[in-house]
């Protein structure tokens, strides 16, 4: 048994919320009376609702946060533990259906403050300028009512506010650089640079990831402890809950957490007048607003406007295009799984932290359109486990066999573009969940571009781990990520939201999440879900009073409201290259 | 329990030798590993959590005795631990049983699926019916090849009897299941931790060595031996699971970029 080297930090004596071991927050937090009307109520306090609320707040909006699931203290309730990490994801009841069902909970839904960006890997690439323009392009998908150039600025300014970590050039879509440095390499990115290199292939290395290198204002730099998606303890790992929600507490939000939002009401006029809500003790409530914020992301926000279908709205609120729930989207995820005979150790180091996206873009050669990405992924035991059991058929002594093989395996994840097809949707299903309010039944199915992509992908990657050394490669099919279902664009009749996130049929009722997505490229969809916030709140800012006492639809596009960033923001930074 | 004496050694064995392979305190090739050893370098929800579950088992809740009693046996073929002394042999029936016990789930179920309970509760029927059709007699009572025939035959999507009862539940999906569950109780033990050489929790304290596979000062080498599966297994060998193409990842899969 050998001798640790050093031990735990300084035991804190601490009343207040802490957010990492060094930011924290203090209790109680400022509550709007009972009753009371606010300007803006956000339903889910994820990558979306947390810049938007962050925003709102900063600008003087008084506005109520409200999240299904509790406001993390990350000291008290967050552990460096697979199994332990089992409480930060959407466990409520979904029903999946179709040829090809989808996963959900750990997989790619979040529940508590911070959302999915409290578990996500942290991989924070741009979309493509191609992405913006797949219809007009390539003949498929659709075209999103903005392009690159409108989400640019948003991307830089979130690389900062994040920050996001990666190389000072990286060159795929429209090159840029990253204003925090790339992450050393762990054992699976050497991997993936071995074989891309063998095969000439172009790779970034250390990022781009969403992970401090450096420590920033009050959250430290990455200790390479590996548990990125069971929760960063560290507070290096960028998510809304440290970055964005407590300088919106600072600035006036509320959070309220552990309150189930069960029903937007519509009153006269066609607006919305606030939400009814399940508190902690399972009471139910009524919050009053002027305007209501979904960003519920796509399964929970599709199912909150089913179910508040109503008198005008019997389809479901909003959703006059019949749209509501359809075009959902996964990005195919199969993992791909490569034995070495020398160690390889791939549980040290985030997973995420390196990547290729030389193959994103549409190849007429390959016979499909679209494209993916390649990148380092680093399952801890229980996960490979399970890959063990899919990719292998292992069970019995043959998975305790490989399993004690364990550290000479090395695991990359293909991430590859699923077109949006309106079959593809979420429905509510007959069954309620403890709240009485109907759950969620979703139904998926690969199509033939879809399917010719993944086989093309999956064994590119394959091709890749044989190209390090391996010895033995197999893969899983699965999924990653969630967009989509409640898509954006400039005709009513085929989408649910315009390009602000406002709906097209409720001048006062606002989506403002991974659902407002038309498509999805192949990049991780965090950085594009926060970029989109701030930009639809910059609308809500500009257009101010307006909102609130107006059926007008102002589409003018609104000034940039850089001052509104989390302070420590600026003073950081690359420069820009020149198109 | 008599089906552990039927009909052959259930060890694995040493192919140099032809031996059996334990009973031992740690198997893996990383001798002298302990995680555990490093708790105090952990933060203190960490270590309740890890200590917890190591400490404190779960009573038998959900399960009858009988059913827990079942479920024992085929969880010693589903992950196979007679290579572990009876002091060192991490409980897998407990954790199912509390999980269904709590109600508690992975936030979806299959459309072709009954609620996890029910799931468990029909396999459990169906896999006593496979082994009174086939074999004559209770599935505890066979030896460790007849026994892996019947979950052999899960894995293939093919169950030889109980078709009633697996008219109900998409077979794949129970056997994936089954095997997750036990993967999940068994490979959340720090003793399978050490056994695999994975460092476990890592805060405050970090990882510094990142890079080719190296160990940290606190962690072990690796020190490879051979062994092979007993002659009388069926799980030793690789084969897809029928129904897998179809069906996308394994349940409960966590994300992973």
């Amino acid at each position: 048994m050998k001798a640790p080297l050093w031990g735990e930090f300084r035991s804190q004596k601490r009343k207040s919320h802490m957010l990492g071991p060094i930011q924290r927050i203090e209790t109680p937090m400022h509550r709007f009376p009972e009753g009371e009307e606010v300007d803006y109520v956000i339903v889910g306090v994820g990558a979306g609702g947390g810049v938007v609320l962050q925003r709102l707040a900063r600008a003087g909006f008084r506005v109520i946060g409200f999240d299904a699931g509790p406001f993390w203290d990350t000291e008290r309730d967050w552990v460096s533990d697979e199994k332990g990490a089992h409480n930060l994801y959407w466990n409520d009841l979904r029903i999946t259906a179709g040829q090809h069902p989808l996963a959900f909970g750990a997989n790619n839904s979040g529940k508590g403050v911070g959302g999915g960006t409290v578990h996500w890997a942290s991989f924070a690439p741009r979309l493509h300028p191609s992405d913006f323009r797949i219809r007009s392009e390539d003949g498929v998908g659709f075209d999103w009512p903005i392009t690159y150039s409108d989400l640019k600025p948003y991307y830089e300014l979130l690389e900062l506010e994040l920050p996001v970590s990666g190389p000072s050039y990286f060159p795929w879509g429209d090159p840029h650089g990253y204003p925090y440095a790339p992450h050393p390499m762990g054992g699976v990115g050497d991997v993936l640079i071995q074989g891309c290199t063998k095969l000439g292939i172009r790779v970034s290395a250390g990022g781009p990831v969403a992970i401090l290198e450096g420590s920033r204002a009050d959250r430290p730099h990455c200790i390479y402890r590996g548990f990125c998606i069971q929760g960063c303890k560290v507070g290096a790992k960028a998510s809304t809950l440290i970055t964005h929600v407590p300088d919106a507490i600072g600035n006036g939000a509320e959070i309220r957490a552990n309150c189930m939002v069960s029903r937007i009401h519509l009153g006269e006029n066609r607006r919305v007048t606030g939400v009814s809500y399940f508190d902690p003790e399972g009471r139910e409530h009524f919050q009053k607003a002027k305007a209501v914020i979904v960003a519920g992301y796509s399964i929970e926000t599709p199912r909150l406007l089913l179910n508040s279908a109503c008198p005008g709205f019997e389809n479901g609120l909003a959703n006059s295009s019949d749209c509501v729930g359809r075009y959902l989207m996964a990005q195919a995820g199969n993992v791909v799984l490569g034995r070495f005979e020398e160690l390889v150790r791939m549980y040290k180091a985030p997973p995420a932290h390196a990547l290729t996206e030389e193959f994103y873009e549409t190849d007429p050669k390959r016979g499909f359109a679209r494209g993916f990405a390649i990148q380092t992924v680093g399952p801890l035991p229980i996960a490979f486990s399970k890959q063990m059991m899919t990719a292998k058929g292992a069970w019995g002594w043959g998975l305790r066999s490989v399993m004690m093989d364990y550290n000479h395996w090395a695991a990359f994840g293909f991430l590859g573009e699923i077109l949006p097809n309106a079959e593809n949707r979420v429905q509510l299903a007959e069954e309620k969940d403890q709240f009485g309010i109907p759950i969620a039944k979703v139904t998926f199915n690969l199509y033939d571009n879809d399917k010719k992509l993944i086989e093309y992908g999956k064994n590119k990657t394959m091709e890749v781990m044989w190209a390090a050394g391996a010895q033995e490669v197999v893969q899983e099919a699965r999924y990653a990520h969630l967009v989509g279902a409640a898509r954006m664009g400039d005709d009513p009749a085929t989408s649910v939201v315009d390009q602000f996130g406002r709906t097209h049929d409720i001048t006062n009722l606002f989506i403002c999440d991974g659902s407002i997505m038309p498509t999805q490229g192949s990049a991780n969809p965090g950085l594009t879900i926060m970029a989109l916030a701030a930009r639809v709140a910059d609308c809500l800012i500009s257009q101010g009073e307006k909102i609130f006492n107006s059926n007008e639809r102002d589409m003018q596009r609104p000034p940039m409201r850089r001052d509104l960033s989390p302070p420590d923001t600026w003073g950081h930074g690359m420069p820009t290259f020149s198109s | 329990m008599n089906y552990q004496n039927a009909q052959g050694d259930r060890r694995p064995v040493d192919p140099r030798t032809g031996k059996p392979i334990g009973p031992m305190a740690q198997p893996g090739y990383y001798p002298g590993f302990s995680t555990l050893s490093q708790q105090k370098f952990w933060d203190a929800k960490t270590r309740d959590v890890v200590l917890d579950r190591v400490n404190n088992v779960p009573p038998i809740r959900f399960f009858s005795p009988e059913e827990a009693k079942l479920l024992e046996a085929i969880c010693d073929r589903v992950l196979p631990q007679d290579d572990r002394d009876q002091a060192h042999k991490i409980p897998i029936v407990p954790q199912i049983d509390k999980r269904l016990y709590e109600n508690s789930h992975d936030g979806y179920r299959y459309v072709d699926m009954p609620p996890d309970r029910d799931a468990f509760r029909l396999g459990l029927r169906g896999i006593q019916e496979i082994a009174q059709q086939q074999y004559g007699s209770g599935f505890l009572d066979l030896g460790p090849r007849e026994q892996d025939e019947i979950l052999q035959s899960l894995h293939d999507g093919k169950p030889s009897a109980g078709h009633e009862i697996w008219k109900k539940m998409a077979v794949h999906h129970f056997w994936l299941m089954l095997v997750s569950d036990c993967a999940e109780a068994y490979y959340s033990h720090p003793w399978a931790w050490d056994e695999i050489g994975f460092g476990g929790p890592a805060y405050p304290r970090a990882y510094m060595r990142l890079e080719r596979g190296e160990a940290e000062p606190w962690e072990s080498e690796e020190e490879r031996y051979e062994w092979e599966p007993p002659a009388n297994s069926l799980s030793g060998k690789y084969e897809l699971v029928a129904g897998r193409v179809e069906h996308f990842g394994s349940p409960a899969q966590g994300g992973t970029h």
